[in-house]
């Protein structure tokens, strides 16, 4: 036997290119988004006077006065922090250096992360009926909840809009005691992470900490380990980067929870515990379908699923009466036998048989479909993008995600209401050579829910960052179109969500011109 | 000039003009299969693991390609081209699967039905000299759902190469011969398709590169026994979306990390006369990702593991002389984010000699 080394080189040469083709990217894949330190371009020293959401007023919950900053008690307070300081490890450096991108951000993130990794369907029993998540067992299987795009919508809001108003409540009281961050107050404590004038107490870090924590853990029980522990974290990452001393973060901690309990009452018994509706209920839509002279919906998937929550439309909105829900809702659909439909369902077949690798990934892009963070997840990372390059205070930033969800939660709950007043098919229902490139939504069709998220969203983000306007409508429009390319809307689906989105973003826009934000 | 077997050649020469060929094609199958047979191995996992219903295919496809009838010779084993022949063959692979793993459940889903993917590969191996042997293979894939509303998705796939060198031969206790062979192999994906529709995606969308060692003895009777292990690196892959959520974790990007496959294979068989017949257990791991939850779809970068038995027969015509025909079959015996997947391959080859 013997060795050709010279041999070698072709084999070699083709391994190593192969290897450099490999590698020719960095393959450092991170999880979250770098966010640079936060450095507020405004305190916004007059936020404790913006309108709240649900909260009476800043005073609702009164922050007693702190010790003064000469006292033995504070003193102690920062030799503690000064300790902690001296003795840093990497993982508390690290989390310093998380928390520093910015509370409101860094939550949004998290409540991003966990309304997908909830977000699957139940899967089938064996006798073909599909198990409801239950609260009292979120661990089972299935999980609790099923984050759907309703679901999310509302959860994304509740969180939002509780820690905008807590922290408008905080900043009324951190204004009325004035009392600096420890990095201010003495030399000796190391500033680790941006501080700057904006007083300390109450800890405006501690009070999202107590809002996540006490929200979160009622809409995703089941994550109440790791929601902890984040929470946990930022107070620390506060401490140890002479942010705020314990006394600012147990003021705040507890505003951040009573806070949370004004949101929590509200939605338990906002009407989402029976959204979920019946048979009987579900019978009836189709009944009233088949009364109109329409082909009702019926659910594509093997077996039969139930309709996704089709008494969501009953859910209370933020800023909307029932009424106004009702009044809102589009003009009926083409009817399903009529020559309009027929032009529309030959639309959508030969989009998606004929569809272009642009329109594929303009599909995959907007998909949002199970086991992703779902279209009001997909606008809260677009909203967080302009949040973080505005470097928005904790507080402004706060109140641009409250308008956003909020209005998402209407768009879910106005959208879900005409879904299931109509109770629409889809076009692959209607024409079964109609196949999909994305899953399939299993609800009634008219009208679309992206069309309705991504108007509402856009009306909203329009107003609050206005030099971003043709972007932003770009991208909405984008993500309209993007389903009648994944074959699962019809172009009236679109149009009518589109008009219908924008009228609902409208009523969030008038409280934002009058919540003395902007003034 | 005459056809020479490089490693075999004294104990095939009699019988081998065809089957030379057929090897050869195999060969560079294999070849690639090895090279890229983690790829297409992985792939094939993919297929299996897309939990909707679509997955088998696209793994099922590259799987077929390079993977069943032509990859379980050629990278493994110990077959090289003789100096200036030229090996071209289509290969076409049928791949189904009702059943699959989600995760280590096995399940079945009605929204998918049965997991058809078919591909069409053109393969071609070069004998450079008598020991170095180069592969190149590219396949058509085509993917479809018998039940359910997903839509199929088909186009070319990746392009894989090889090249297949034997650094040793050596007599071996007397009764036949030992030979080494190193395989150096890449893939890359040649269209703009989609890894993000699984299991209907056709492929995986990974850039890859593999390092292979195998060992062959052929006994100075009919009988081999070739052993076959390799190690894959794959670059990340770009989806269209800014976000994805695998493994436990959000990740805000459009870049997927994909982990690195270990594949190992056990042939015996013989080849005699126009026969070569070989049979195989392949196993594929890889070596991280995270597992298709419960009633989600499959995700490109998931743990897809998998053991196959594999079979194939190829038969050297006698007119023309240097035409071969190879039937191959595989079955997944166990898996994790992979179809139970049944293949079923079909290729032609044809030698031309410089």
């Amino acid at each position: 036997m013997r060795l050709l080394t010279s041999r070698l080189t072709l084999p070699a040469v083709i391994a190593c290119g192969s290897l450099f083709l490999a590698s020719g990217c960095d393959n450092s894949i991170h999880p979250t988004e770098v966010l640079p330190p936060l450095e507020a371009s405004s305190l916004d020293a007059g936020a404790g006077s913006w309108r709240m959401i649900l909260l009476t007023g800043p005073t609702q919950f009164v922050v007693a006065p702190p010790a003064a900053v000469s006292s033995a008690a504070y003193q102690a307070e920062l030799n503690a922090i000064k300790t902690a300081q001296g003795q840093l490890t990497s993982g508390q450096r690290a989390a310093i250096a998380y928390w520093s991108g910015g509370g409101v951000l860094r939550w949004n993130q998290i409540m991003r992360a966990l309304v997908a990794k909830y977000n699957l369907p139940p899967a089938p029993a064996s006798n073909g009926s599909y198990p409801v998540p239950d609260a009292e067992n979120p661990f089972g299987d299935p999980a609790f909840p099923f984050a759907n795009p309703a679901y999310a919508a509302r959860a994304y809001s509740y969180v939002s809009a509780a820690q905008a108003d807590a922290l408008k409540s905080a900043w009324y009281w951190k204004y009325q005691h004035n009392r600096p961050s420890p990095a201010n107050v003495d030399n000796g404590v190391s500033a680790l992470m941006p501080v700057s004038d904006l007083p300390a107490y109450p800890s405006e870090d501690a009070v999202l900490s107590g809002v996540a924590v006490d929200m979160l853990k009622v809409l995703f029980p089941a994550a109440l380990e790791e929601i902890t522990l984040k929470a946990a974290e930022q107070r620390n990452a506060a401490l140890w980067s002479g942010k705020a001393s314990a006394s600012d973060i147990a003021a705040g901690l507890a505003l951040g929870k009573s806070v949370a309990t004004v949101f929590l009452a509200r939605a338990s018994t906002d009407g989402l515990r029976t959204a979920g509706g019946s048979p009987a209920l579900w019978q009836s839509l189709a009944d009233a379908a088949i009364a109109r002279g329409e082909t009702p919906w019926v659910s594509q998937e093997t077996p039969a699923r139930p309709p996704m929550l089709p008494n969501f439309g009953l859910v209370r909105t933020w800023m909307m009466t029932p009424a106004e829900v009702v009044a809102e809702r589009p003009a009926p659909p083409p009817p399903t036998g009529s020559p309009q439909m027929a032009a529309e369902l030959e639309e959508v077949r030969k989009t998606v048989d004929n569809l272009t690798r642009e329109q594929l990934a303009i599909a995959l892009r907007w998909n949002d479909g199970a086991g992703t963070y779902t279209p009001p997840g997909h606008w809260n990372d677009i909203a967080a993008e302009y949040v973080r390059d505005a470097k928005l205070s904790e507080v402004r930033s706060a109140r641009a995600f409250a308008l956003l969800n909020m209005t998402m939660h209407d768009a879910a709950v106005g959208c879900w209401e005409t879904k299931f007043f109509y109770f629409n098919p889809r076009p692959s229902q209607l024409d079964p050579r109609i196949k999909t490139p994305i899953g399939l939504p299993n609800f009634p069709s008219y009208s679309s829910g992206h069309s309705t998220f991504s108007s509402a969203a856009v009306t909203v983000l329009s107003y609050l960052f206005p030099e971003a306007t043709t972007t932003l409508t770009a991208l909405r429009d984008e993500a309209a179109i993007s389903r009648l390319y994944g074959g699962i809307h019809y172009r009236s689906d679109i149009d009518g969500g589109k008009l219908h989105g924008s009228n609902i973003g409208g009523y969030t826009v008038r409280f934002a011109q009058q919540d003395l934000a902007d003034q | 000039m005459p056809v020479r077997i490089a490693a075999w050649r004294s104990n095939l020469q009699a019988e081998w003009v065809p089957p030379n060929a057929i090897v050869a094609a195999f060969s560079p199958a294999s070849y690639i299969g090895a090279a890229s047979a983690p790829s297409f191995s992985s792939e094939c996992g993919m297929n299996v693991t897309l939990v909707r219903p679509l997955q088998l295919l696209s793994g099922l496809l590259l799987a077929v390609l390079p993977t069943s009838p032509v990859a379980a010779q050629a990278p493994d084993d110990g077959v090289l081209m003789s100096r200036r022949a030229l090996n071209l063959g289509v290969v076409y692979a049928h791949e189904s699967w009702s059943e699959y793993w989600e995760g280590t459940l096995k399940r079945s889903n009605d929204n998918i039905g049965t997991m058809t993917t078919q591909s069409v590969g053109v393969v071609g191996h070069y004998g450079v000299t008598d020991r170095l042997t180069l592969v190149g293979m590219l396949p058509y894939v085509w993917t479809e759902a018998s039940q359910g509303t997903l839509h199929g998705l088909s186009g070319v796939q990746d392009l894989s190469v090889a090249a297949k060198y034997q650094v040793l031969t050596t007599p071996f206790t007397g009764s036949g011969t030992l030979s080494a062979i190193i395989v150096g192999a890449a893939g890359v994906p040649v269209s703009d398709y989609t890894p993000d529709f699984l299991p209907l995606s056709i492929g995986l969308g990974s850039r890859r590169a593999s390092a292979r060692m195998t060992l062959r003895f052929q006994s100075h009777g009919d009988w081999f026994l070739d052993g076959t292990a390799a190690r894959t690196w794959r670059n990340h892959v770009k989806l269209d979306r800014v976000a994805y959520y695998t493994d436990g974790e959000l990740y805000l990007g459009d870049r997927v990390a994909m982990p690195g496959l270990f594949d190992w294979k056990v042939s015996t068989g013989f080849r005699k006369h126009r026969f070569y017949v070989p049979v195989s257990i392949v196993q594929q791991r890889t070596l991280g990702g995270g597992d298709i939850r419960r009633q989600d779809m499959p995700f490109v970068s998931n743990r897809m593991n998998f053991t196959k038995a594999e079979a194939m027969v190829m038969y050297g015509l006698s007119v023309p002389t240097d035409l071969a025909l190879q039937l191959g079959a595989s079955r997944t015996l166990s898996g994790r984010n992979v179809g139970e997947a049944t293949m079923i391959t079909f290729g032609a080859f044809h030698t031309f000699r410089f």
